[in-house]
């Protein structure tokens, strides 16, 4: 009976980090191209309103996906941000923002 | 009549640009920083992954993200609240502050 538990635990953990698949850097360098449109370049300025697009080098990978879902999910409104993340699945933020997380040196 | 209107010109312009640069308070910022300190760090380098760093961020996302928060446009219950009790010129301050410490770059292509 302890064994049959164990092993149904030990499925139910292989189960799960196959839906929580490791974020992937360089599959985020690829996934996040579009991105360095605009986070990509020193001072480049979102405009009406004109602010300067945030850094994102260096920032926590957990931070950057909570950020891209609350642009899906309406929490934050910005025609330009929703139109990147709308299409993106969890696996694609997770990489992008691994990808991002990075520090700039 | 023409050097009036210019000397009333330089005046105002004077008076304006002054009292826009009076508004930024690095040092005010930076007291009234103690309670972002509680999740986003001492200087702005959060250890909690939640909580982003704002260490470096440009002054003006930090300017636009406060006001929307505070307005909720933004919505977060923790920074509507935060953001909230801020004034405008709490919050240029605190920017300039933020702004100011070593964090945040941008990624390079």
């Amino acid at each position: 009976m302890e064994r049959l538990i164990t092993c149904l635990l030990g499925f139910g953990l292989l189960l799960s980090s196959s839906v929580y698949a490791a974020a992937d850097v360089e599959a985020g360098r690829i996934k996040g191209q579009t991105c360095l449109g605009c986070h990509g370049i020193v001072n480049y300025n979102n405009v009406y309103p004109t602010y300067h697009v945030p850094k994102l080098a260096g920032q926590h990978q957990a931070y950057l996906v909570a950020a891209m879902k609350a642009y899906k999910g309406g929490l934050r409104s910005h025609a330009t941000m929703y139109g990147n993340v709308a299409d993106l699945s969890d696996q694609d933020m997770q990489d992008i923002a691994a990808y991002f997380s990075q520090d700039a040196q | 009549m023409k050097q009036l209107i210019n000397s009333v010109l330089a005046v105002s312009i004077f008076i304006v640009s002054a009292n826009v640069l009076a508004a930024t308070d690095i040092a005010k910022g930076q007291e009234k920083s103690a309670a972002c300190a509680a999740c986003h760090g001492v200087n702005g380098n959060s250890s909690n992954p939640m909580f982003p760093i704002i260490a470096g961020q440009h002054a003006d996302y930090i300017i636009h993200a406060l006001r929307a928060y505070k307005t909720a446009k933004r919505k977060n219950p923790m920074m509507q609240a935060t953001a909230g009790a801020l004034s405008d010129e709490d919050i240029i301050n605190l920017a300039a502050y933020f702004s100011a410490q070593a964090g945040l770059k941008t990624l390079k292509r």
